[in-house]
Protein backbone atom coordinates (compact mmCIF):
# COMPACT_ATOMS: atom_id res chain seq x y z
CA UNK A 1 0.00 0.00 0.00
CA UNK A 2 1.26 3.25 -1.10
CA UNK A 3 1.76 5.85 1.96
CA UNK A 4 -0.01 8.86 1.90
CA UNK A 5 1.11 11.98 2.75
CA UNK A 6 -1.79 13.42 4.85
CA UNK A 7 -2.73 17.11 3.91
CA UNK A 8 -3.20 18.75 7.65
CA UNK A 9 -5.65 20.98 6.61
CA UNK A 10 -3.64 24.06 7.61
CA UNK A 11 -4.11 27.61 6.20
CA UNK A 12 -0.71 27.05 5.03
CA UNK A 13 -2.06 24.52 2.27
CA UNK A 14 -4.15 27.18 0.40
CA UNK A 15 -0.96 29.31 -0.24
CA UNK A 16 -0.84 27.63 -3.83
CA UNK A 17 -4.26 27.88 -4.61
CA UNK A 18 -4.09 31.49 -4.21
CA UNK A 19 -1.15 31.71 -6.16
CA UNK A 20 -3.00 29.53 -9.04
CA UNK A 21 -5.94 32.18 -8.30
CA UNK A 22 -3.69 35.24 -9.21
CA UNK A 23 -2.38 33.59 -12.23
CA UNK A 24 -5.49 32.73 -13.50
CA UNK A 25 -7.26 35.85 -12.58
CA UNK A 26 -4.16 37.64 -14.45
CA UNK A 27 -4.36 35.34 -17.08
CA UNK A 28 -7.79 36.62 -17.71
CA UNK A 29 -7.26 40.22 -16.93
CA UNK A 30 -4.44 40.32 -19.58
CA UNK A 31 -6.23 38.67 -22.42
CA UNK A 32 -9.54 40.93 -22.16
CA UNK A 33 -7.23 44.00 -21.67
CA UNK A 34 -4.46 43.02 -24.48
CA UNK A 35 -6.57 42.33 -27.05
CA UNK A 36 -9.06 45.75 -26.32
CA UNK A 37 -5.92 47.93 -26.61
CA UNK A 38 -3.99 46.16 -29.64
CA UNK A 39 -7.24 45.39 -31.70
CA UNK A 40 -9.26 48.10 -33.79
CA UNK A 41 -12.16 49.81 -32.32
CA UNK A 42 -14.15 51.47 -35.34
CA UNK A 43 -18.30 52.04 -33.56
CA UNK A 44 -21.34 52.71 -36.35
CA UNK A 45 -25.01 53.22 -36.82
CA UNK A 46 -26.58 50.12 -36.77
CA UNK A 47 -23.15 47.71 -35.47
CA UNK A 48 -24.18 48.46 -32.28
CA UNK A 49 -27.32 45.91 -32.63
CA UNK A 50 -27.54 42.81 -31.37
CA UNK A 51 -27.85 40.19 -33.73
CA UNK A 52 -31.29 38.81 -34.34
CA UNK A 53 -30.66 37.43 -37.61
CA UNK A 54 -30.21 40.64 -40.11
CA UNK A 55 -33.80 42.00 -38.65
CA UNK A 56 -34.36 45.12 -36.23
CA UNK A 57 -33.89 43.59 -32.90
CA UNK A 58 -37.38 44.33 -31.42
CA UNK A 59 -37.27 45.27 -27.66
CA UNK A 60 -34.90 44.49 -25.24
CA UNK A 61 -33.64 40.64 -24.53
CA UNK A 62 -34.12 41.29 -20.81
CA UNK A 63 -37.66 39.64 -20.87
CA UNK A 64 -39.30 37.02 -18.48
CA UNK A 65 -38.53 33.44 -19.35
CA UNK A 66 -40.25 30.19 -18.76
CA UNK A 67 -40.93 29.45 -15.33
CA UNK A 68 -39.76 26.00 -15.56
CA UNK A 69 -36.26 27.14 -15.52
CA UNK A 70 -36.96 28.26 -12.03
CA UNK A 71 -38.58 24.85 -11.21
CA UNK A 72 -35.21 22.96 -12.03
CA UNK A 73 -32.89 25.43 -9.90
CA UNK A 74 -35.76 24.52 -7.10
CA UNK A 75 -35.39 21.13 -7.32
CA UNK A 76 -31.75 21.43 -8.32
CA UNK A 77 -31.03 22.61 -4.48
CA UNK A 78 -33.21 19.74 -2.67
CA UNK A 79 -30.90 17.33 -4.96
CA UNK A 80 -27.82 19.55 -4.11
CA UNK A 81 -27.54 19.45 -0.59
CA UNK A 82 -28.72 16.24 -0.52
CA UNK A 83 -25.51 15.33 -1.84
CA UNK A 84 -23.68 17.79 0.34
CA UNK A 85 -24.80 15.41 3.56
CA UNK A 86 -23.68 12.83 2.15
CA UNK A 87 -20.51 13.49 1.26
CA UNK A 88 -19.51 12.98 5.02
CA UNK A 89 -21.25 10.27 5.02
CA UNK A 90 -19.73 8.65 2.31
CA UNK A 91 -16.33 9.03 3.60
CA UNK A 92 -16.93 7.98 6.95
CA UNK A 93 -19.06 4.73 6.55
CA UNK A 94 -16.81 2.48 4.89
CA UNK A 95 -14.22 3.19 7.50
CA UNK A 96 -16.73 1.41 10.00
CA UNK A 97 -16.98 -2.23 10.82
CA UNK A 98 -18.68 -3.74 8.23
CA UNK A 99 -21.71 -5.18 9.18
CA UNK A 100 -21.51 -3.94 12.90
CA UNK A 101 -25.22 -2.33 14.91
CA UNK A 102 -23.04 0.82 14.63
CA UNK A 103 -22.60 0.64 10.83
CA UNK A 104 -26.30 -0.36 10.29
CA UNK A 105 -27.99 2.13 11.99
CA UNK A 106 -25.58 4.78 9.62
CA UNK A 107 -26.47 2.72 6.86
CA UNK A 108 -30.99 2.96 7.69
CA UNK A 109 -30.15 6.33 8.73
CA UNK A 110 -29.39 7.48 5.43
CA UNK A 111 -31.31 4.76 3.81
CA UNK A 112 -34.22 6.94 5.04
CA UNK A 113 -32.89 10.31 4.38
CA UNK A 114 -32.71 9.27 0.78
CA UNK A 115 -35.96 8.11 0.59
CA UNK A 116 -37.46 11.87 1.64
CA UNK A 117 -35.64 13.30 -1.48
CA UNK A 118 -37.32 10.22 -3.71
CA UNK A 119 -40.42 11.43 -1.84
CA UNK A 120 -39.68 14.95 -3.55
CA UNK A 121 -38.46 13.74 -6.69
CA UNK A 122 -41.85 11.42 -7.12
CA UNK A 123 -43.74 14.45 -6.64
CA UNK A 124 -41.68 16.66 -8.99
CA UNK A 125 -42.31 14.02 -11.87
CA UNK A 126 -45.81 13.54 -10.98
CA UNK A 127 -46.13 17.71 -11.54
CA UNK A 128 -43.98 17.40 -14.93
CA UNK A 129 -41.23 19.48 -13.39
CA UNK A 130 -38.61 17.15 -15.35
CA UNK A 131 -40.87 17.67 -18.74
CA UNK A 132 -39.35 20.12 -21.05
CA UNK A 133 -41.57 19.56 -24.11
CA UNK B 1 19.89 32.09 8.38
CA UNK B 2 16.74 30.29 8.85
CA UNK B 3 13.82 30.06 6.47
CA UNK B 4 10.15 31.43 6.90
CA UNK B 5 8.20 28.96 8.62
CA UNK B 6 5.51 28.03 5.97
CA UNK B 7 8.05 27.42 3.29
CA UNK B 8 8.15 23.30 3.43
CA UNK B 9 9.17 20.66 0.57
CA UNK B 10 5.71 20.62 -0.06
CA UNK B 11 5.04 24.13 -1.14
CA UNK B 12 7.73 24.46 -3.51
CA UNK B 13 6.46 20.98 -5.28
CA UNK B 14 3.11 22.22 -5.37
CA UNK B 15 4.44 25.83 -6.72
CA UNK B 16 6.54 23.97 -9.31
CA UNK B 17 3.88 21.79 -10.69
CA UNK B 18 1.59 24.53 -10.44
CA UNK B 19 3.74 26.45 -13.23
CA UNK B 20 4.39 23.51 -15.06
CA UNK B 21 0.49 21.89 -15.11
CA UNK B 22 -0.95 25.80 -16.17
CA UNK B 23 1.37 26.36 -19.38
CA UNK B 24 1.09 22.54 -20.12
CA UNK B 25 -2.82 22.99 -20.10
CA UNK B 26 -2.96 26.15 -21.99
CA UNK B 27 -0.94 24.82 -24.60
CA UNK B 28 -3.05 21.24 -24.40
CA UNK B 29 -5.92 23.51 -24.72
CA UNK B 30 -4.52 25.26 -28.17
CA UNK B 31 -3.62 22.05 -29.36
CA UNK B 32 -6.89 20.89 -28.93
CA UNK B 33 -8.29 23.13 -31.21
CA UNK B 34 -5.87 21.53 -33.59
CA UNK B 35 -6.76 18.40 -33.45
CA UNK B 36 -10.31 18.46 -33.23
CA UNK B 37 -10.09 19.96 -36.57
CA UNK B 38 -8.18 17.34 -37.52
CA UNK B 39 -9.67 14.76 -36.28
CA UNK B 40 -13.24 15.95 -37.82
CA UNK B 41 -11.00 16.04 -40.75
CA UNK B 42 -10.22 12.43 -40.68
CA UNK B 43 -13.78 11.58 -40.49
CA UNK B 44 -15.05 13.85 -43.18
CA UNK B 45 -12.44 12.62 -45.24
CA UNK B 46 -10.88 15.72 -45.62
CA UNK B 47 -7.40 17.20 -44.34
CA UNK B 48 -7.92 19.37 -42.56
CA UNK B 49 -5.54 22.42 -41.28
CA UNK B 50 -2.14 22.04 -43.24
CA UNK B 51 -0.53 25.48 -44.34
CA UNK B 52 0.29 27.03 -41.01
CA UNK B 53 4.01 26.19 -39.87
CA UNK B 54 6.38 28.07 -37.60
CA UNK B 55 8.31 30.82 -40.68
CA UNK B 56 5.82 33.67 -39.66
CA UNK B 57 6.32 34.61 -43.03
CA UNK B 58 9.91 34.94 -43.18
CA UNK B 59 12.28 34.07 -46.07
CA UNK B 60 14.84 32.62 -43.59
CA UNK B 61 12.77 30.50 -41.78
CA UNK B 62 11.27 28.73 -44.78
CA UNK B 63 12.27 25.39 -43.58
CA UNK B 64 9.65 25.67 -41.10
CA UNK B 65 6.71 26.36 -43.06
CA UNK B 66 3.75 23.64 -43.46
CA UNK B 67 4.46 21.13 -41.08
CA UNK B 68 1.55 19.41 -40.54
CA UNK B 69 -0.33 23.06 -40.19
CA UNK B 70 0.97 22.88 -36.68
CA UNK B 71 1.50 26.57 -36.12
CA UNK B 72 -2.36 27.15 -36.78
CA UNK B 73 -3.76 27.33 -33.22
CA UNK B 74 -0.55 30.31 -32.58
CA UNK B 75 -1.87 32.10 -35.79
CA UNK B 76 -5.22 31.39 -34.51
CA UNK B 77 -4.91 33.03 -31.22
CA UNK B 78 -2.90 36.03 -32.38
CA UNK B 79 -5.49 36.70 -34.57
CA UNK B 80 -8.28 37.05 -32.04
CA UNK B 81 -5.87 39.38 -30.20
CA UNK B 82 -5.85 41.52 -33.22
CA UNK B 83 -9.69 41.60 -33.34
CA UNK B 84 -12.15 43.96 -32.76
CA UNK B 85 -13.32 43.76 -29.25
CA UNK B 86 -16.51 45.13 -29.56
CA UNK B 87 -19.59 45.66 -27.12
CA UNK B 88 -22.98 45.92 -28.73
CA UNK B 89 -25.18 49.31 -27.60
CA UNK B 90 -27.63 47.69 -24.51
CA UNK B 91 -24.84 45.63 -22.69
CA UNK B 92 -24.18 45.77 -19.26
CA UNK B 93 -20.33 47.11 -20.11
CA UNK B 94 -19.43 45.74 -16.34
CA UNK B 95 -20.60 42.25 -16.53
CA UNK B 96 -20.04 41.70 -20.28
CA UNK B 97 -16.40 42.03 -19.81
CA UNK B 98 -16.69 40.18 -16.40
CA UNK B 99 -18.16 36.71 -17.89
CA UNK B 100 -15.44 35.78 -19.73
CA UNK B 101 -12.92 35.80 -16.84
CA UNK B 102 -15.84 33.93 -14.91
CA UNK B 103 -15.87 31.09 -17.18
CA UNK B 104 -11.93 31.13 -17.87
CA UNK B 105 -10.62 31.41 -14.31
CA UNK B 106 -12.45 28.02 -12.72
CA UNK B 107 -11.11 26.50 -15.79
CA UNK B 108 -7.79 27.00 -15.08
CA UNK B 109 -7.49 26.28 -11.50
CA UNK B 110 -9.77 23.11 -11.31
CA UNK B 111 -6.69 21.33 -11.88
CA UNK B 112 -4.62 22.24 -8.44
CA UNK B 113 -6.25 19.17 -6.39
CA UNK B 114 -5.06 15.78 -9.22
CA UNK B 115 -2.37 14.20 -8.10
CA UNK B 116 -0.01 14.25 -11.54
CA UNK B 117 2.63 12.09 -9.72
CA UNK B 118 1.94 9.99 -6.79
CA UNK B 119 4.05 10.42 -3.77
CA UNK B 120 8.04 12.48 -4.43
CA UNK B 121 10.33 11.12 -1.67
CA UNK B 122 12.95 13.93 -1.22
CA UNK B 123 15.73 13.45 1.33
CA UNK B 124 15.17 14.73 5.31
CA UNK B 125 16.40 17.74 4.97
CA UNK B 126 16.54 20.02 2.08
CA UNK B 127 19.46 23.24 1.28
CA UNK B 128 18.48 25.99 -0.77
CA UNK B 129 21.31 27.13 -2.46
CA UNK B 130 21.84 30.70 -2.42
CA UNK B 131 20.09 31.70 0.00
CA UNK B 132 21.51 28.93 2.34
CA UNK B 133 18.13 27.82 4.22
CA UNK B 134 17.45 24.45 5.21
CA UNK B 135 13.98 23.31 4.82
CA UNK B 136 12.61 19.78 6.14
CA UNK B 137 12.11 16.88 3.12
CA UNK B 138 10.73 13.70 3.46
CA UNK B 139 7.49 12.69 1.09
CA UNK B 140 5.79 15.27 -1.07
CA UNK B 141 2.25 15.03 -3.18
CA UNK B 142 3.01 15.94 -6.71
CA UNK B 143 -0.01 17.98 -6.75
CA UNK B 144 -0.82 21.90 -7.08
CA UNK B 145 -2.16 21.92 -3.92
CA UNK B 146 -2.34 19.20 -1.29
CA UNK B 147 -5.14 20.32 0.55
CA UNK B 148 -7.36 17.84 2.80
CA UNK B 149 -10.68 18.93 1.44
CA UNK B 150 -9.24 17.19 -1.89
CA UNK B 151 -11.92 16.11 -4.84
CA UNK B 152 -15.25 18.67 -3.21
CA UNK B 153 -12.42 21.00 -4.28
CA UNK B 154 -12.49 19.77 -7.59
CA UNK B 155 -16.23 19.92 -7.21
CA UNK B 156 -16.89 23.57 -6.13
CA UNK B 157 -14.57 24.72 -8.49
CA UNK B 158 -15.98 23.07 -11.96
CA UNK B 159 -19.16 24.02 -11.34
CA UNK B 160 -18.38 28.10 -11.05
CA UNK B 161 -18.25 28.18 -14.65
CA UNK B 162 -21.98 28.40 -15.27
CA UNK B 163 -22.03 32.12 -13.42
CA UNK B 164 -20.36 33.20 -16.17
CA UNK B 165 -22.06 31.41 -19.06
CA UNK B 166 -25.17 32.86 -17.27
CA UNK B 167 -23.71 36.69 -16.78
CA UNK B 168 -22.38 36.45 -20.48
CA UNK B 169 -26.33 35.43 -21.91
CA UNK B 170 -27.93 38.07 -19.64
CA UNK B 171 -25.25 40.92 -20.41
CA UNK B 172 -25.03 40.56 -24.02
CA UNK B 173 -29.11 42.20 -24.61
CA UNK B 174 -29.26 39.70 -27.16
CA UNK B 175 -32.31 36.74 -27.54
CA UNK B 176 -30.72 34.23 -28.64
CA UNK B 177 -27.62 34.67 -26.16
CA UNK B 178 -30.21 34.78 -23.20
CA UNK B 179 -32.18 31.58 -24.35
CA UNK B 180 -28.32 30.08 -24.50
CA UNK B 181 -27.13 31.06 -21.44
CA UNK B 182 -30.82 29.81 -19.47
CA UNK B 183 -29.94 26.19 -21.37
CA UNK B 184 -26.71 25.87 -20.23
CA UNK B 185 -27.21 26.80 -16.44
CA UNK B 186 -30.39 24.72 -16.37
CA UNK B 187 -28.17 21.83 -18.18
CA UNK B 188 -25.06 22.60 -16.06
CA UNK B 189 -26.83 22.33 -12.87
CA UNK B 190 -29.40 19.08 -13.67
CA UNK B 191 -25.95 17.20 -14.81
CA UNK B 192 -23.94 18.00 -11.51
CA UNK B 193 -26.42 16.18 -9.50
CA UNK B 194 -25.56 12.46 -11.41
CA UNK B 195 -21.88 13.59 -11.38
CA UNK B 196 -22.10 14.14 -7.06
CA UNK B 197 -23.78 10.62 -7.25
CA UNK B 198 -21.15 9.03 -8.98
CA UNK B 199 -18.39 10.41 -7.24
CA UNK B 200 -20.08 9.31 -3.99
CA UNK B 201 -20.14 5.69 -5.10
CA UNK B 202 -16.26 5.95 -5.56
CA UNK B 203 -15.99 8.36 -1.97
CA UNK B 204 -17.91 5.11 -0.63
CA UNK B 205 -15.40 2.86 -1.73
CA UNK B 206 -12.58 4.83 -0.72
CA UNK B 207 -13.47 6.18 2.33
CA UNK B 208 -11.37 9.65 1.90
CA UNK B 209 -11.59 12.44 0.12
CA UNK B 210 -8.09 12.78 -1.21
CA UNK B 211 -7.01 12.40 -4.17
CA UNK B 212 -3.72 9.95 -3.48
CA UNK B 213 -5.87 7.77 -1.33
CA UNK B 214 -8.64 7.37 -4.11
CA UNK B 215 -5.26 6.36 -6.46
CA UNK B 216 -4.09 4.07 -3.79
CA UNK B 217 -7.06 2.13 -3.46
CA UNK B 218 -6.91 1.82 -7.13
CA UNK B 219 -3.67 0.39 -7.12
CA UNK B 220 -3.97 -2.00 -4.66
CA UNK B 221 -7.62 -2.80 -5.49
CA UNK B 222 -7.99 -3.22 -8.95
CA UNK B 223 -8.98 0.03 -11.14
CA UNK B 224 -12.78 1.38 -10.01
CA UNK B 225 -14.12 1.26 -13.80
CA UNK B 226 -14.27 -2.29 -12.90
CA UNK B 227 -15.83 -2.26 -9.67
CA UNK B 228 -18.22 0.78 -11.16
CA UNK B 229 -19.19 0.63 -14.85
CA UNK B 230 -22.16 1.81 -14.48
CA UNK B 231 -21.02 5.21 -12.35
CA UNK B 232 -18.08 5.59 -14.83
CA UNK B 233 -20.34 5.73 -18.10
CA UNK B 234 -22.87 8.08 -16.16
CA UNK B 235 -19.87 10.56 -15.11
CA UNK B 236 -18.35 10.58 -18.28
CA UNK B 237 -21.67 11.58 -19.75
CA UNK B 238 -22.13 14.34 -17.22
CA UNK B 239 -18.26 15.47 -18.20
CA UNK B 240 -19.44 16.34 -21.54
CA UNK B 241 -22.82 17.71 -20.39
CA UNK B 242 -20.83 19.80 -17.94
CA UNK B 243 -18.54 20.90 -20.58
CA UNK B 244 -21.31 21.87 -23.26
CA UNK B 245 -19.86 19.35 -25.36
CA UNK B 246 -21.92 17.64 -28.25
CA UNK B 247 -24.36 15.89 -28.05
CA UNK B 248 -24.86 17.81 -25.03
CA UNK B 249 -24.14 21.31 -26.93
CA UNK B 250 -27.99 22.94 -26.45
CA UNK B 251 -26.48 26.03 -25.39
CA UNK B 252 -24.50 27.07 -28.73
CA UNK B 253 -26.43 24.91 -31.02
CA UNK B 254 -25.91 27.00 -34.48
CA UNK B 255 -29.12 25.88 -36.21
CA UNK B 256 -31.68 27.51 -33.00
CA UNK B 257 -29.40 29.85 -31.51
CA UNK B 258 -27.10 31.00 -33.36
CA UNK B 259 -23.93 30.82 -31.18
CA UNK B 260 -25.75 30.31 -27.66
CA UNK B 261 -24.20 32.84 -24.76
CA UNK B 262 -21.42 34.31 -26.77
CA UNK B 263 -23.39 35.39 -29.86
CA UNK B 264 -22.36 38.84 -29.11
CA UNK B 265 -18.80 38.08 -28.36
CA UNK B 266 -15.62 38.93 -30.23
CA UNK B 267 -12.35 39.15 -30.40
CA UNK B 268 -10.09 37.69 -27.41
CA UNK B 269 -13.08 37.89 -24.92
CA UNK B 270 -14.80 35.96 -27.69
CA UNK B 271 -11.61 33.38 -27.40
CA UNK B 272 -12.11 33.22 -23.27
CA UNK B 273 -15.36 30.76 -23.82
CA UNK B 274 -14.13 28.00 -26.16
CA UNK B 275 -10.02 27.98 -24.57
CA UNK B 276 -12.30 27.25 -21.22
CA UNK B 277 -14.13 24.59 -22.77
CA UNK B 278 -11.61 22.53 -23.57
CA UNK B 279 -9.39 22.98 -20.43
CA UNK B 280 -12.62 21.99 -18.81
CA UNK B 281 -12.45 18.85 -20.96
CA UNK B 282 -9.07 17.92 -19.79
CA UNK B 283 -9.44 18.74 -16.02
CA UNK B 284 -12.66 16.69 -16.54
CA UNK B 285 -11.00 13.69 -18.23
CA UNK B 286 -8.16 14.16 -15.82
CA UNK B 287 -11.06 13.84 -12.86
CA UNK B 288 -12.33 11.05 -14.94
CA UNK B 289 -8.57 9.30 -15.07
CA UNK B 290 -8.35 9.61 -11.05
CA UNK B 291 -11.51 8.52 -10.33
CA UNK B 292 -11.94 5.32 -12.26
CA UNK B 293 -8.89 4.79 -14.59
CA UNK B 294 -6.33 4.24 -11.66
CA UNK B 295 -4.29 8.31 -11.69
CA UNK B 296 -0.93 7.31 -12.95
CA UNK B 297 -1.02 3.57 -12.03
CA UNK B 298 -0.20 1.06 -15.04
CA UNK B 299 -1.81 -2.41 -14.77
CA UNK B 300 1.94 -3.91 -15.00
CA UNK B 301 1.47 -6.39 -11.96
CA UNK B 302 4.59 -8.67 -13.01
CA UNK B 303 7.18 -5.85 -12.42
CA UNK B 304 9.93 -5.81 -9.67
CA UNK B 305 9.29 -3.46 -6.86
CA UNK B 306 12.30 -1.25 -7.46
CA UNK B 307 11.24 -1.30 -11.61
CA UNK B 308 10.40 2.72 -12.54
CA UNK B 309 7.23 1.78 -13.61
CA UNK B 310 6.36 0.09 -10.02
CA UNK B 311 3.78 2.61 -8.40
CA UNK B 312 5.69 2.22 -5.12
CA UNK B 313 8.91 3.94 -6.73
CA UNK B 314 9.23 7.54 -5.72
CA UNK B 315 11.84 8.45 -6.92
CA UNK B 316 12.15 11.39 -9.04
CA UNK B 317 12.20 9.83 -13.00
CA UNK B 318 9.64 7.31 -11.71
CA UNK B 319 7.12 10.49 -10.84
CA UNK B 320 7.90 11.84 -14.10
CA UNK B 321 6.64 8.83 -15.68
CA UNK B 322 3.58 9.08 -13.36
CA UNK B 323 2.95 11.99 -14.78
CA UNK B 324 3.52 11.13 -18.20
CA UNK B 325 1.24 7.84 -17.69
CA UNK B 326 -1.37 10.57 -16.20
CA UNK B 327 -1.63 13.07 -19.22
CA UNK B 328 -1.80 10.51 -21.28
CA UNK B 329 -4.68 8.79 -20.02
CA UNK B 330 -6.06 12.64 -19.75
CA UNK B 331 -5.34 12.88 -23.34
CA UNK B 332 -7.06 9.76 -24.09
CA UNK B 333 -10.23 10.58 -22.57
CA UNK B 334 -10.24 14.34 -24.41
CA UNK B 335 -9.99 12.50 -27.88
CA UNK B 336 -12.82 10.64 -26.89
CA UNK B 337 -15.24 13.57 -26.37
CA UNK B 338 -13.50 14.97 -29.68
CA UNK B 339 -14.46 10.96 -31.17
CA UNK B 340 -17.97 11.18 -29.74
CA UNK B 341 -18.63 14.59 -30.92
CA UNK B 342 -18.20 14.51 -34.41
CA UNK B 343 -20.52 10.89 -34.29
CA UNK B 344 -22.99 11.49 -31.84
CA UNK B 345 -25.80 13.76 -33.22
CA UNK B 346 -26.73 16.88 -30.61
CA UNK B 347 -30.13 15.68 -28.73
CA UNK B 348 -32.87 18.01 -28.08
CA UNK B 349 -32.98 19.95 -25.21
CA UNK B 350 -36.26 18.20 -23.77
CA UNK B 351 -34.08 15.34 -24.43
CA UNK B 352 -30.95 16.19 -22.51
CA UNK B 353 -33.30 17.09 -19.44
CA UNK B 354 -34.85 13.77 -19.56
CA UNK B 355 -31.75 12.40 -20.25
CA UNK B 356 -30.31 13.96 -16.94
CA UNK B 357 -33.41 13.98 -14.66
CA UNK B 358 -35.42 10.90 -15.75
CA UNK B 359 -32.25 8.60 -16.18
CA UNK B 360 -29.11 9.47 -14.69
CA UNK B 361 -30.58 10.91 -11.91
CA UNK B 362 -32.44 7.90 -10.79
CA UNK B 363 -29.77 5.38 -11.65
CA UNK B 364 -26.80 7.11 -9.96
CA UNK B 365 -28.69 7.09 -6.82
CA UNK B 366 -29.55 3.31 -7.48
CA UNK B 367 -25.91 2.97 -7.79
CA UNK B 368 -25.33 5.11 -4.73
CA UNK B 369 -27.62 2.69 -2.36
CA UNK B 370 -26.31 -0.59 -4.20
CA UNK B 371 -22.82 0.48 -3.35
CA UNK B 372 -23.64 1.22 0.39
CA UNK B 373 -25.41 -2.31 0.50
CA UNK B 374 -22.32 -3.90 -0.67
CA UNK B 375 -19.80 -2.22 1.22
CA UNK B 376 -22.30 -2.67 4.64
CA UNK B 377 -21.60 -6.63 3.61
CA UNK B 378 -18.20 -6.00 3.24
CA UNK B 379 -18.44 -7.37 -0.80
CA UNK B 380 -16.41 -4.78 -2.22
CA UNK B 381 -13.65 -6.59 -4.14
CA UNK B 382 -14.36 -5.47 -8.35
CA UNK B 383 -15.67 -9.17 -9.23
CA UNK B 384 -18.49 -8.50 -6.54
CA UNK B 385 -18.80 -5.05 -7.72
CA UNK B 386 -18.78 -5.91 -11.47
CA UNK B 387 -21.56 -9.19 -10.53
CA UNK B 388 -24.11 -6.03 -8.92
CA UNK B 389 -23.12 -3.87 -11.53
CA UNK B 390 -24.20 -6.17 -14.21
CA UNK B 391 -27.76 -7.29 -11.73
CA UNK B 392 -28.25 -3.87 -11.70
CA UNK B 393 -28.30 -3.32 -15.18
CA UNK B 394 -31.10 -6.10 -15.87
CA UNK B 395 -32.78 -5.11 -13.19
CA UNK B 396 -33.24 -1.72 -14.28
CA UNK B 397 -33.97 -3.16 -17.80
CA UNK B 398 -36.33 -5.45 -16.61
CA UNK B 399 -38.13 -2.40 -15.41
CA UNK B 400 -38.07 -0.04 -18.37
CA UNK B 401 -41.26 -0.62 -19.90
CA UNK B 402 -43.54 -0.11 -16.34
CA UNK B 403 -41.50 3.31 -15.20
CA UNK B 404 -43.49 6.39 -16.42
CA UNK B 405 -42.52 7.80 -19.99
CA UNK B 406 -42.99 11.09 -20.87
CA UNK B 407 -45.43 11.94 -23.09
CA UNK B 408 -43.03 13.82 -25.77
CA UNK B 409 -42.76 13.54 -29.47
CA UNK B 410 -46.57 12.70 -29.94
CA UNK B 411 -47.37 12.29 -32.88
CA UNK B 412 -50.01 14.89 -33.74
CA UNK B 413 -52.98 13.72 -35.98
CA UNK B 414 -53.56 16.06 -39.08
CA UNK B 415 -57.02 15.56 -39.76
CA UNK B 416 -57.78 15.39 -43.53
CA UNK B 417 -54.42 14.24 -44.91
CA UNK B 418 -53.24 11.15 -46.33
CA UNK B 419 -52.34 9.65 -43.63
CA UNK B 420 -55.32 10.59 -41.25
CA UNK B 421 -58.31 10.71 -43.94
CA UNK B 422 -61.65 12.50 -42.83
CA UNK B 423 -64.38 9.57 -42.46
CA UNK B 424 -66.09 8.36 -45.04
CA UNK B 425 -63.24 9.53 -47.34
CA UNK B 426 -61.32 7.63 -49.46
CA UNK B 427 -57.58 8.21 -50.35
CA UNK B 428 -55.13 7.25 -53.24
CA UNK B 429 -52.09 7.24 -52.62
CA UNK B 430 -50.54 6.10 -56.10
CA UNK B 431 -49.40 9.11 -57.94
CA UNK B 432 -52.37 10.31 -60.73
CA UNK B 433 -50.02 12.92 -62.08
CA UNK B 434 -48.67 12.12 -65.48
CA UNK B 435 -45.08 13.99 -65.16
CA UNK B 436 -44.77 11.60 -61.90
CA UNK B 437 -45.64 8.58 -63.46
CA UNK B 438 -43.58 9.64 -66.52
CA UNK B 439 -40.66 9.98 -63.64
CA UNK B 440 -41.23 6.43 -62.06
CA UNK B 441 -42.63 4.17 -64.15
CA UNK B 442 -42.21 1.29 -62.42
CA UNK B 443 -44.02 2.48 -58.96
CA UNK B 444 -46.88 3.93 -60.63
CA UNK B 445 -50.05 2.84 -61.24
CA UNK B 446 -52.40 3.55 -63.78
CA UNK B 447 -54.87 6.52 -62.96
CA UNK B 448 -58.44 5.87 -63.04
Amino acid sequence: MIEVVLADGAVSSYIPVMLLLTMAVTFGAFNVIASRLIGPRRDGGTKGQTYESGMAPIGTARKRFNVRFYLIAMVFLVFDIEIIFLYPWATTFPNLDPGSTNAQVWLFRILFFMATTVVAYIYGLRKGVFRFD
Amino acid sequence: MDAPSFLTAQLIVNIVVILIVVHLLLGLAGYSTYGERKISAYIQDRIGPNRVGFDLGLPFLKFLRGLLGLGQPLADGLKFMLKEDYMPRGADKALFTLAPMVVAIPALIGFAVIPWGGTLSLPETITIPLLNWTIPGGDVVIAGANISVGIIYLLAVGSMAIYGITLAGWASNNKYAFLGALRASAQMISYEIPMGLCILTVLLMVGSLLPEKIIGYQVAHGWLVLAHPVAAVVFFICILAESNRTPFDNAECEQELVAGFHTEYSSMRYALFPLSEYIHMAVGSAFFTLLFLGGYHLPLGFIADQHLLHPENTSILAVLVKFGVFLGKAVGGVLTMMLVRWTIPRLKFDQVMQVGWQGLIPISLVVVVMTAVMVFYEKTTWPWMLAANALLTLVLLGLLPILPRATSNKKVRLAGSRFYPLEGERVRTAPTSAAAIEDRPSQGTVAV
